[in-house]
């Protein structure tokens, strides 16, 4: 029984299923992939595991089934995520965004900082931001970063809540490879450092190295699981991730071997099966 | 395909038929029970009839721009007036036209020239002179100076021009604006068309006479109805059809509704979405006047409020119609206007609520404002806002440097100021520290959280009212009595700030704006609170020591007794303002002022990050609520008796406008807004330097307003930010950059 399991889950969109009944494990520790072509329902399970859009079947976290709480109560038990455009708080400072995550208002605490503001403790925070080479941008706004380390905020911010587990939503999504790579090593030495994560990414040769374990959705239905290497091989993978035709003679080329070749073809092409 | 659930019956889409289909029977059930009430709920189908017409302009401005218009009831107010002036007077007034030469001409009055004159852009242009009058039961009736027809054709030319105008001049450049920068600028109109009436007409009734033939049509079970009231509703009715056949029928309504979900949808029809929204926007806006000539008349009278606040039950209507559909806009429209009728005609029997022996009032307003609240509870989060997810354009909110030190020097500087000068300074810088803590309350709801709140005023009135009816009544000494008004603001704050708390963004403004007309009418203008004069209010006093506004006082000097209004109240009022304005500061350099921040940016990202977004909502609808007490408290303090028509609906229009013109979310925002509103500094600035007529106050406001909306910058107060900024950073170009110290706890942000 992993730290984070779903039974069942499912969300229904006007009468369409955008996933139907996923049984998800992430084990303690371990880094899992929820992989799909375009529209197979990754985000929607994110949604679903942290409280963004209300489904059916249950959310096992940490033994306690969440299913009832709201997205702010699970993000306080320790279910962090982040998001597909980073979703920052663009009218604070970098670190005050991560700030925004790690503290909580009371209102004793308030009534106190009416009169005098407390100079809160940053110092975990800066080490969060140095970890990610983000410690010189602490006190710009995010309007003024890059993309990529904007979307490195998106991720330290989660990280300043000390989850226990983080669901990453295309955390490389608009990274070149290189960033791409880094990034990977960077999720990869969270996760040996104990934080466990689920990851939804298309750049497939990021996903294929650094996990421990695949889920793979097509149109809300899981179709495969299993280590990166048995989804290497998994026809079905192939078959919907390049369609119908493709499904036989393409098998080598979507089976990278090399990190972020066969990123391309992943996101460019679409089911016409 | 029926797949449906247990609860899937109460689909969205059949609410408003629901709702509708409940009104209809509450209807039908009061219609069978007797013959007096079935007469009221008939003669409200004249009012009715107006109310279902300008839903129906609020739904033709949504449907073709976006625009939930605040507004049209302002324009048909406006309308009627159009007419009134040109039939009785025979001439057509002008809006104020700013006159390049009076500048001129106030500097050179300020030397001392004051016969000096230059020409004006004239006010009224008169088309007609009206005729003789003859003396009719002892008072001088007017013959009108123009026919019916020719008026009635001249004002829908002028309302054709004004929808042009609001068009090209407002909303078009709004048009990829979020729907609050709209609604702001809506608001704007509202004052603006307001204040331009109360100028050329002043804000008393005038007596119109009727247009449409008045004799009574006798109707089964001895009900009658004045033939004006039926021509109305069948006007209406022809109207509703009408637009239900354009937009269903035509290639130029299926492209205002293509164009309403998507710009692209009417490009691909071959229509130009700007002109859709043009067109559209000079539909509403004659429909609404032409209604107001129109109805005028059923009240005899026409002033520039009573019409214009029927925007509240017309909100209510086109809520229910979720802002679509016309046919249940015009039945909803008719439906409350027949139910305000019936509640009017009920409130004179014995078991209705009784307050000081006549019916109590407002509970026509309170209705509307219940179909409000039940609509969007009901609803929650499927209500109508326009493309996806609406972020809320507000200007950035500043860490502030050196506040204290800058408080306490500003401070004790006006301290001081308050014995040097005039008494007639001293009563506008007193308005104007009032108008700061109205302001500073603004701040931290609008601009930190990002709710627009259009109740502030009326969440001061009932702090001032509990001041005078509850403190002062049970002698309840100083310090505790406006903390008292304030806790009970904070109460009612939080009782019509909880339900909103599903609401966010233009319905959140319409929500507030239904509980201020319903506080001011239900509580305000409650005979045995108020009445005529309004209540009184105590002067404040410390161990004896009084320091009313009115209140005599030793000079310091010790010569005697000086001029009034007291110069301690108004230091009372700064220390007030300093330890608001510092409590507000703090806020935003504390952990509840980020988590505000991060619920206005992202209500989504805030709550994965942990922060509790209705949370943070409450604490700021209460700490909103209890500054604007603090402000009520004052400002009875201030007049020595609170009033119905301070406090209120309009008001808080007005003073969402100043706050946004001074900078909706920084403290010095609140005070420059505290220094524009009406009556303080900037208001003697005007009438003792500039001689511009303290009148032109809100019209100015009403226009910065909108201006502001359009442009959406920080206020005055950030303007001048960026002013001393951007020296700042020339200066310290090179400093800045190499000061980033990353290791240590940053210093406060220079902004």
């Amino acid at each position: 029984m992993g730290v984070l399991t779903t039974t069942g889950l499912s969300v229904s969109f006007g009468g369409k299923r955008a996933v139907d009944s996923f049984d998800l494990d992430v084990k303690s520790g371990s880094l899992v992939g929820l992989i799909g072509p375009n529209g197979a329902g990754k985000t929607t399970t994110i949604d679903a595991i942290t409280g963004f859009v209300s489904a059916e079947g249950s959310v096992l976290f940490d033994g306690t089934d969440i299913s009832g709480l709201s997205s702010t109560m699970r993000a306080r038990a320790g279910l962090g995520r982040t998001w597909q455009s980073s979703e920052l708080f663009d009218d604070l400072t970098v670190l005050e965004n991560l700030q925004v995550a790690s503290e909580r208002v009371d209102v004793r605490g308030f009534l106190r900082d009416l009169f005098r503001p407390r100079n809160d403790d940053v110092s975990e925070l800066m080490v969060i931001l140095e970890s990610l080479d983000l410690a010189d941008s602490a006190d710009i706004l995010p309007t003024d970063l890059s993309h990529g380390q904007r979307k490195l905020v998106g991720v330290a911010r989660a990280l300043a809540a000390k989850p226990k587990v983080l669901c990453m939503d295309e955390p490389a999504a608009g990274l070149d490879t290189e960033e791409s790579q880094t990034l990977g090593g960077r999720i990869r030495a969270l996760v040996d450092g104990g934080l466990s994560v689920l990851l939804i990414d298309h750049d497939m040769g990021l996903v294929l190295t650094i996990c421990d374990y695949l889920y793979v959705l097509d149109f809300g239905q899981l179709i495969a699981e299993g280590t990166p290497a048995e989804i290497r091989a998994n026809s079905k993978v192939i078959t919907a991730y390049l369609g119908e035709r493709h499904g036989e003679e393409s098998a080598p080329t979507a089976a990278p071997d090399a990190r972020g070749n066969a990123s391309a073809p992943a996101e460019g092409m679409v089911t016409d099966g | 395909m029926s797949t449906t659930s247990a609860r899937s019956w109460l689909t969205p889409k059949r609410i408003p038929a629901l709702v509708a289909g409940i009104l209809g029977l509450v209807l039908l059930i009061v219609v069978f029970a007797n013959a007096d009430q079935t007469q009221a709920i008939v003669l409200g189908l004249g009012g009715g009839a107006l109310i279902a017409a300008i839903a129906l302009s609020i739904t033709l401005n949504y449907q073709g721009s976006g625009v939930v218009n605040f507004a049209a009831g302002a324009i048909a107010m406006y309308g009627g007036y159009v007419y009134y002036g040109l039939r009785v007077n025979g001439q057509l007034f002008l809006p104020p036209i700013p006159n390049p030469l009076a500048p001129i001409e106030g500097i050179a009055h300020l030397a001392g020239a004051s016969s000096f004159s230059l020409p004006h852009i004239p006010v009224f242009i008169t088309l007609a002179h009206p005729g003789q009058g003859a003396a009719a039961f002892g008072t001088f009736v007017q013959e009108p100076a123009m026919p019916v027809w020719a008026a009635l054709v001249i004002s829908l030319a002028v309302l054709v021009l004004l929808g042009l105008a609001f068009h090209f001049l407002i909303f078009r450049p709004l048009r990829r604006a979020p729907v609050l920068a709209k609604v702001v600028a809506s608001v704007g109109l509202f004052i603006v068309m307001q204040a331009i009436i109360v100028l050329r007409f002043t804000s008393s009734a005038k007596s119109v006479a009727p247009i449409l033939p008045a004799k009574p049509v006798h109707m089964p079970r001895g009900v009658s109805l004045p033939s004006d009231q039926m021509y109305l509703v069948l006007i209406v009715i022809l109207v509703t059809i009408g637009l239900w056949a354009l937009f269903r029928f035509t290639r130029f309504g299926l492209a205002t509704r293509a164009a309403s979900e998507n710009e692209k949808g009417a490009l691909v029809l071959g229509y130009s979405p700007d002109f859709l929204a043009g067109v559209n926007w000079v539909a509403s806006t004659v429909l609404a006047g032409l209604f107001g000539i129109l109805a005028a008349p059923i009240n005899q009278s026409i002033d520039p409020i009573t019409i214009t606040l029927l925007i509240v039950p017309a909100l209510a209507a086109a809520l229910l119609a979720r802002f679509n559909s016309f046919i249940i806009t015009m039945a909803a429209g008719l439906g409350i206007g027949m139910l305000v009728s019936w509640i009017q005609l009920v409130s004179n029997k014995s078991w209705f609520p009784k307050a000081g022996g006549s019916a109590l009032p407002g509970l026509t307003d309170a209705l509307p404002f219940l179909i409000i609240i039940v609509v969007l509870a009901l609803r929650g989060k499927s209500l109508p806002t326009r493309g996806s997810i609406e972020t809320i354009k507000l200007p950035f909110a500043p860490r502030s440097k050196g506040a204290f030190p800058a408080t306490m020097v500003l401070g004790l500087a006006t301290m001081a100021l308050l014995f040097v000068v005039t008494p007639n300074w001293r009563l506008s810088i007193v308005n104007s520290l009032v108008g700061m803590v109205i302001c500073l309350s603004l701040v931290v709801l609008t601009g930190y959280v990002g709710q627009i709140s259009l109740m502030q005023m009326a969440l001061a009135g009932i702090a001032g009212f509990t001041l005078s009816k509850v403190a002062d009544a049970h002698h309840i000494p100083f310090p505790i009595g406006p903390l008292l008004g304030a806790t009970a603001a904070v109460v009612v704050g939080l009782l019509a700030g909880v339900p909103a708390l599903r609401v966010r963004g233009v319905n959140l403004a319409v929500v507030t704006f239904a509980a201020a007309v319903t506080i001011q009418n239900l509580i305000f203008a409650n005979p045995s609170w108020s009445g005529l004069k309004g209540a009184s209010v105590n002067s404040p006093s410390i161990l004896g020591f009084r320091f009313g506004q009115n209140d005599p006082w030793t000079k310091l000097t010790g010569s005697g007794k000086g001029l009034l209004p007291n110069p301690w109240f108004g230091v009372f009022c700064v220390i007030v303002v300093m330890l608001l304005a510092l409590a507000v500061v703090n806020i935003r350099r504390s952990r509840i002022g980020r988590h505000m921040l991060a619920v206005r940016a992202n209500e989504r990202a805030a709550a994965a990050a942990g922060v509790s977004v209705s949370g943070t909502k409450v604490l700021a609808f209460g700490v909103a609520a209890f500054i604007a007490g603090i402000g009520g408290a004052l400002s009875g303090y201030r007049f020595g008796s609170v009033t119905a028509g301070y406090f209120g609906a309009i008001p808080s229009m007005i003073f969402l406008a100043y706050a946004y013109l001074g900078g909706i979310s920084s403290v010095s925002g609140a005070m420059v807004g505290g220094i524009i509103v009406a009556g303080g500094i900037l208001t003697t600035v005007f009438t003792d330097w500039l001689h511009i007529s303290e009148q032109y106050t809100l019209l100015l406001a009403g226009i910065g307003l909108i201006i502001m909306a359009i442009q959406n910058p920080k206020g005055v107060a950030g303007a001048i930010r960026d002013g001393v900024h951007l020296i700042r950073r020339r200066r310290h170009a090179k400093v800045a950059i190499s000061s980033a110290d990353a290791g240590s706890v940053p210093a406060e942000v220079a902004v």
